[in-house]
């Protein structure tokens, strides 16, 4: 996996984080999880472990998508994770940088395969 | 032991290896109970009495020493225990594994929508199941409600696999289970329905409950719909009553006189034991005089008999017999005579009719008086009238009862009709009593219409009810026209 094996997940929900947390590590991936804008300012002052970034937009307001430019900035491969199937979410979420968007409940073996695809990219490089 | 729990101690033991539901009337709609290690589907609208069959099947394994487990998915165990508790039920021996969410669920430490539930809840769930199953080893499982398990399968596919494999494996463990369905428009559960060895329906409106079973592999069972009741004592079930009964006694014809001479003339003899006799006439007549002359020679033989009263207050009957030299209340003293007050709108035909096999079984009673059909019929509210009189009398005629049935019909005098609401067939014997104008003088006459186990005097007679008892006068040979009300003497018209 390289040394970008760490995947940052970004949630307002904790219940979520925990369980993202519980199934990435299940498939072997360490996470840090951050629930508020605060924290993920501090994460990106030191982005070199972050193999890719899960943003859950539900909760946040516009400014989100200030950090999913920031993150694109810093080569961090991001997905974005929506509560509805809106073609304006999608379109939002890949202008501002993301490479794919997930839509809520998440299937989890397309979850698997998405990242491991990710973050093989990722040790590619 | 009551003769109806030592029918019920026999279905069980004729039908070895049978489990109690814990409810005496529906295991004998199973004939004996349910068939153990298979499980059964309890199928009702939300209020229907799910749960309170579910403590009666779980109270009554323990009450045998078995070990009983109560999974909930919706109330929790606390408010379980404490609706069980207000209606009875000690569940001090009931195990539980309490899966309803906590109250803080809705709470954003526990709520989550970023996997289905499905995803998330069905392995620790399963896991929990499966080690207090392998763990307590219950013999009955109580299941409330099944269809949330719906929540954790990801498709219709997999909740059947799903659902299947957990009653196997219950079943497999050795656990007999009973399970709830909330069935619905939009899911409804057809595929529990296929799944299960059983399904015991449950339904009610307004007015009135009833059970019906839809499905029982590997046995018989009453069909039909059975009247239910809940109380404060939980859930009673009344089985409907059907004519040829295991409890069919020896049919007998024995003539029970009334010890009036000219009426038993009349009948040539009396009445006969396992006979349906209706008595009918208008208002006031002297129908109920008439059968409790009946029951006070019984009394006299010392057999007992039992009028249930549907208009008349009892100590108003009590009051007018007395008068009319027919002591009633002595009667009832030396035990050979039951009056029993019945409101049709509190009694279902299915609970009555639980109440007369009480009375016969129990009691030993020889004569049944059912004061009067117009009062059944309230009873029925709707029902077909014809079809549950037609299962009371012929249950009570297997059982050797003589069984007066008092008809009321509308008309005073003028057009002469044996009953007004179809049941004459029913009848083996049809008395008829009728006011007729005589001389100006309002006076009453007794006939015969039918009698099938012997002739009878096809004359009528005067009726009279004085304060020393009925008086049946010589038959009325000369008179003419009696049924029309208005008779008048043959000599006159040779006049």
């Amino acid at each position: 996996m390289g040394s970008h094996s760490c995947i940052l997940t970004i949630d307002r929900n904790q219940r979520n984080l925990e369980l993202l947390a519980q199934f990435l590590g299940k498939e072997g991936y360490e996470t840090v999880s951050v629930s508020a804008l605060e924290s993920l300012e501090q994460i990106l002052e030191h982005p070199e472990n972050i193999g890719i970034a899960l943003i859950d937009i539900s909760g946040f307001d516009r400014n989100i998508w200030a950090y999913c430019e920031k993150l694109t900035e810093l080569g961090v491969p991001l997905l974005v994770i929506s509560p509805q199937k809106l073609i304006n979410i999608r379109q939002e979420s890949i202008s501002h940088g993301a490479h794919g968007v997930l839509f809520k409940p998440l299937v989890t073996r397309e979850l698997t395969t998405i990242i491991r695809t990710l973050m093989g990219d990722v040790s590619h490089e | 032991m009551t003769q109806l729990d030592s029918k019920h101690e026999n279905l069980n033991s004729g039908l070895s290896g049978r489990m109690e539901t814990g409810i005496t009337g529906l295991d004998e709609i199973l004939h004996g109970g349910l068939v153990p290690q298979r499980a059964y589907l309890l199928h009702g609208n939300p209020g229907s009495g799910k749960t309170i069959l579910g403590l009666h099947f779980l109270t009554a394994g323990v009450a045998k020493g078995e070990r009983a487990l109560f999974l909930t998915m919706g109330e929790t165990e606390d408010q379980i225990r404490k609706n069980a508790a207000s209606i009875g039920f000690d569940l001090d021996g009931v195990d539980f594994l309490d899966l309803a969410p906590s109250p803080d669920f809705f709470s954003q430490v526990q709520s989550y929508d970023i996997f289905s539930p499905a995803d998330v809840e069905r392995e620790p769930t399963t896991e929990r199941i499966t080690a207090q199953v392998e763990e307590l080893k219950p013999v009955r499982v109580f299941i409330d409600a099944m269809t949330h398990f719906r929540y954790l399968s990801s498709d219709d596919l997999q909740f059947r696999r799903q659902t299947h494999s957990f009653l196997r494996f219950l079943v497999d463990s050795g656990a007999t289970v009973v399970f709830t369905s909330e069935d619905s428009l939009a899911q409804p559960d057809d595929d529990l329905q296929y799944m299960s060895d059983g399904i015991i329906r449950l339904e009610h409106d307004h007015e009135t409950r009833s059970v019906c079973i839809i499905k029982f592999r590997g046995s018989d069972f009453m069909s039909g719909e059975h009247s239910m009741r809940l109380s404060d004592h939980g859930m009673e079930v009344f089985p409907r009553l059907l004519p040829a009964s295991e409890v069919m006694q020896t049919f007998t014809t024995d003539i029970l006189p009334s010890g009036l001479p000219e009426l038993d003339e009349l009948l040539h003899g009396g009445l006969e034991r396992s006979t349906i006799t209706i008595i009918s006439g208008p208002t006031g007549v002297g129908k109920t005089t008439l059968g409790l002359q009946f029951m006070k020679e019984a009394a006299e033989r010392g057999e007992r008999s039992v009028i249930y009263s549907f208009e008349e207050r009892v100590d108003l009957l009590m009051s007018r017999s007395q008068n009319i030299n027919i002591p009633i209340a002595s009667m009832a003293k030396d035990g050979n005579l039951s009056v029993v007050q019945v409101e049709p709108l509190y009694y279902t035909p299915d609970e009555f009719a639980r109440m007369v096999r009480k009375d016969v079984e129990e009691k030993g009673a020889a004569i049944i008086m059912i004061d009067s059909l117009s009062g059944y019929k309230l009873s029925v509210r709707g029902e077909d009238l014809v079809l549950h009189l037609h299962s009371l009398s012929k249950y009570l005629q297997s059982m050797g009862v003589a069984v007066i049935l008092i008809n009321e019909i509308e008309d005073i005098m003028g057009q002469f009709r044996a009953t007004e609401i179809s049941v004459s067939y029913i009848a083996d014997t049809i008395i008829f009593l009728r006011y007729l104008e005589l001389r100006g003088e309002l006076r009453r006459a007794i006939g015969v219409l039918k009698k099938r186990f012997s002739d009878f005097q096809k004359t009528l007679r005067e009726f009279e009810i004085t304060q020393s008892g009925i008086k049946v006068g010589k038959p009325l040979s000369d008179l003419r026209g009696i049924l029309s009300g208005t008779p008048h003497w043959q000599e006159t018209d040779k006049n």
